[in-house]
């Protein structure tokens, strides 16, 4: 059972598929302006995520390695437009701010990576738990950034007016660069520096080291 | 696991892995679609409400929209029009296909949208007299990265404007973003549209000097966004201009719409 | 010799294991501005100069001083000139302060200079108090030295800022410019970007109602206009002539950001600073090549609806930051590129980039900052591609 947990837990900030491996970037760039369309979001990627191993792990054994990686795609598509549908029909509003993103998670790098890397070798238990575990890693990456996007960006947390803003006679004026894409780079960065800070083994080795001056002995 | 790799049991793998899939995908699509159709019609009645500023909080939707009559203006003629049927019409759609539009020229295209759709939407409000009380109007036009669409709500003098609200925009959030800043909205109700036949109402640089001759057709422009304020400017004097709902304005005032 | 006999009794206490080791940094920095730094070459290969990175920097700082004196007089000018006009008058400390020793006068020097002053130095001294908490704060936290590179760096931001700017944002722009566009990647030496300009772009996109360039910089409540490169975008160069001539706008009567007005006073200080060897020739020259090229090419080719397009290259030199930003932030060693090659191709991509922004983008009056950005990203690789063509010619040679 601690194997199970294990799973689970260790792609929350130990092995973050976000922070560490740097994979599915670009829809955490794109749909973090407000906590209520990322939770959307995040509820969508973990359970495509986790369906998608579920389903590939159900039939590992009966998957010809020609065609693995189709078939892969071909659960998660079905799997995205089912959860597309889904938020249409239940959820309008926040839907039509995600427009393509909810579609693009087919073509997140976490969904396709945990199938291959994962489901395709463990049982489906495992695979579920597995996917789930990536999908709130995804999460907490998200929600952190999407937390001071909406809270720096337009003063609201969850569309709730936290700091009164200027232009409706409060005194925060909100920062504009936080609605734009390139301030969710520099949170993911400061959020991969916190983490590493804290995990120093997160740390990737040196590309190189500065050699020492050689003095004219030790070069003759 | 070599037996997995033979043609057979590919094609076996392949063909049924896509039948499952394509089922529960269509099933979801079919069984979903009313409640989506629902959605889209709901949403379009609220920012329709939301432009006459008759959006009530916590009463259906629905409810509030039984007091406004959806009726297909043929804009060539500014006559009312039975010729297509206001549930199916989809205005956007219309506008792109050559048969169902005209072409713009440079000069009558302010609002650079380049095709002009033959019919529109109109919403009416009706009191209890029956009486028309106000006038709902799709427009849209290009502000400086998007197009802008949006509703623009007349009182029953044609001249008044009531609201005007964006439904869809992209522009820059802050600068041309601010269209939707309730602030700058409440600067709409009021102002008048025409003067001496023209379109005359239009955003200004900086703000309205109350006491200026103009002031009734002035709105403040957006602060940082010059580009998205004409974009609106020129919006609204198309389509309540020759080329827009002008003509049906005239008819509907002389009682021949 | 009593400094250096003070400095060095402190020495211990600073090093490892002393009582203040963490602040190491700070007593290193005082001790060098004083003294030469008392570590010695080691190695073989080595040329000496009188002239070190500290004093470079100092150099620069010094440089941009006829630009920052006739800014804080124009700040004042300009916002005296629209209380002369529309009335009004500055409250709270300043109001205080203009009422004690200055006045609203636009044609006395001193009221002017005084009323400048009010605006800039709380601006510089919020840049250099905040920037320089980072800085002292990274170099002790990573062991490295605090680095005169921020006398620059503070100078150049405090001059770019519009005078009318809340100090909250300044405390915001340079940590932002300190933190993300040099400490984390290492510190001085090793960042990509120009700090001063990385956190004045943080500002330009966090904040672009105020910082845009749009609307026109005076330190007067309620007053709105247009600045010179705004009016070029709407109405054409015979809007702009109607409002300056070309004269002014060289001199630098005109508003605008502080340090950015006088193209006179940039040109004085650049002077020096090529001079000196401390600016690059060739990228001063690029820049401004590059700008003459594409904005020639835009007189020639003509536009009926884009009115910037007839603006001439003079124009473009003496409006906005462009002289500004040709010779004191495209020049910054650290940033630009490093060979010969680089540094004209680096120099000419800003030039056009900076006259494509303002002519073509329709929502960004100015470009010559953005411009700086994107040529600072290209210039490792231009580089790389001078320095790879150079190995390719040798081989040949060889062979």
């Amino acid at each position: 059972m601690s194997e199970m947990k294990e799973t689970l837990t260790q792609p929350i900030l130990r092995n973050n598929p976000i922070a560490l491996q740097i994979l599915g970037i670009c829809s955490a760039l794109a749909v973090t302006t407000s906590l209520q369309v990322t939770v959307v979001m995040c509820i969508a990627l973990t359970s495509v995520t986790a369906f998608s191993n579920l389903f590939v792990s159900c039939i590992r054994k009966h998957i010809p390695g020609s065609i693995r990686i189709i078939v892969q795609m071909i659960i998660i598509a079905s799997l995205v437009i089912v959860v597309d549908q889904v938020l249409k029909a239940y959820a309008f509003e926040i839907s039509k701010q995600l427009s393509v993103f909810v579609g693009l998670i087919i073509t997140n790098c976490i969904v396709m990576g945990r199938a291959e890397a994962f489901a395709m070798k463990n049982p489906p238990l495992p695979s579920f738990v597995d996917g789930i575990g990536n999908g709130l890693g995804y999460s907490v990456v998200l929600l952190v950034v999407a937390f001071f996007r909406e809270l720096f960006g337009a003063g609201k947390l969850f569309g709730y007016q936290v700091l009164p803003v200027v232009t409706e006679g409060g005194w925060y004026n909100p920062n504009g660069l936080m609605l734009l894409a390139p301030s969710a780079f520099f949170l993911i960065g400061l959020f991969i520096w916190a983490l590493r800070s804290w995990d120093k083994s997160q740390v990737e080795a040196p590309d190189y080291k500065m050699a020492k001056h050689t003095a004219v002995e030790e070069a003759a | 696991m070599s037996s997995n790799d033979g043609i057979k049991k590919t094609l076996i793998v392949a063909f049924s892995l896509c039948i499952v899939c394509s089922v529960v995908v269509s099933t979801a699509a079919v069984v979903l679609k009313p409640t989506q159709e629902a959605n889209k019609t709901l949403d379009r009645k609220r920012n329709i409400l939301a432009a006459a500023g008759m959006l009530e909080e916590g009463v259906s939707i629905d409810k509030q929209f039984e007091q406004v009559e959806t009726r297909i203006v043929d804009l060539r003629t500014g006559k009312y029009s039975d010729a297509v049927d206001p549930k199916s019409y989809d205005q956007r759609k219309a506008s792109k296909d050559p048969s169902t539009s005209k072409t713009l020229s440079q000069d009558e295209d302010i609002a650079k949208i380049k095709r002009r759709a033959d019919f529109a939407e109109v919403y009416l409000v009706n009191d209890e007299q029956g009486e028309l009380d106000k006038i709902i109007l799709p427009v849209h036009g290009y502000g400086l990265w998007s197009t802008l669409y949006g509703f623009m709500a007349l009182e029953s003098d044609l001249n008044t404007v009531v609201g005007l609200g964006f439904a869809e925009h992209g522009e820059t959030p802050g600068l041309g973003g601010e269209v939707d800043n309730p602030s700058w909205k409440a600067k709409w109700p009021g102002k008048k549209v025409y003067k001496d036949g023209d379109v005359e109402l239009g955003l200004i640089k900086g703000t309205v000097d109350p006491s200026s001759a103009n002031a009734e057709w002035q709105v403040d422009g957006l602060s940082g966004a010059t580009l998205t304020s004409n974009g609106v400017s020129n919006l609204v004097q198309f389509w309540l201009g020759e080329q827009g709902y002008q003509p049906f304005i005239e008819n509907l005032k002389a009682g021949e719409a | 010799m009593g400094l250096r006999k003070i400095l060095d009794n402190m020495e211990h206490h600073f090093q490892d294991g002393g009582r203040y080791q963490n602040w190491y940094a700070l007593y290193e920095a005082v001790d060098t501005i004083f003294y030469s730094p008392g570590s010695v070459t080691k190695s073989n290969a080595h040329v000496r100069d009188g002239v070190d990175l500290k004093r470079i920097m100092i150099t620069v700082w010094f440089c941009a001083f006829p630009a920052m004196f006739y800014g804080m007089y124009n700040l004042g000018f300009q916002a005296n000139d629209v209380i002369a006009a529309h009335g009004g008058a500055v409250d709270g400390w300043r109001g205080a302060l203009i009422g004690l020793f200055g006045g609203y006068d636009a044609g006395s020097l001193w009221d002017c200079f005084f009323f400048g002053a009010l605006y800039f130095l709380p601006i510089y001294l919020v840049t250099f108090a905040v920037g320089g908490f980072w800085e002292v704060l990274f170099a002790m936290k990573r062991g490295h030295e605090v680095n005169e590179g921020f006398f620059v760096t503070s100078i150049l931001f405090a001059l770019t800022c519009p005078p009318d700017i809340p100090l909250w944002q300044v405390a915001l722009g340079i940590s932002f410019g300190v933190v993300i566009g040099k400490e984390v990647f290492g510190g001085t030496g090793k960042n990509f970007l120009n700090p001063a300009l990385t956190g004045r772009a943080f500002l330009y996109f966090a904040y672009p109602a105020s910082m845009s360039g749009d609307a026109v910089w005076t330190a007067v409540d309620g007053y709105t206009g247009a600045t010179p490169l705004s009016v070029v975008a709407s109405g054409g160069m015979p809007a702009l002539q109607e409002q300056w001539t070309w004269m002014d706008a060289f001199l630098g009567n005109l508003p605008g950001s502080i340090g950015e007005t006088s193209t006179l006073a940039i040109l004085i200080g650049g002077a020096v600073l090529l001079m000196m060897r401390i600016a690059a020739w060739r990228i001063v020259a690029g820049v401004f090549l590059g700008m003459v090229a594409l904005s020639t090419l835009f007189n020639l080719v003509g536009s009926d609806t884009n009115p910037a397009f007839a603006m001439p290259w003079y124009w473009h030199l003496v409006t906005g930051g462009f002289a500004f930003g040709m010779m004191f932030m495209a020049t910054d060693p650290v940033s630009a590129a490093m060979t010969n090659g680089g540094k004209w191709a680096y120099g000419i991509l800003i030039g056009l980039m900076a006259v494509l922004i303002r002519v073509m983008n329709p929502a960004f009056p100015e470009g010559i900052m953005l411009a700086i950005l994107f040529g600072n990203i290209f210039a490792p690789l231009t580089d790389h591609f001078v320095i790879q063509a150079n190995i390719k010619r040798r081989l040949a040679r060889v062979q």
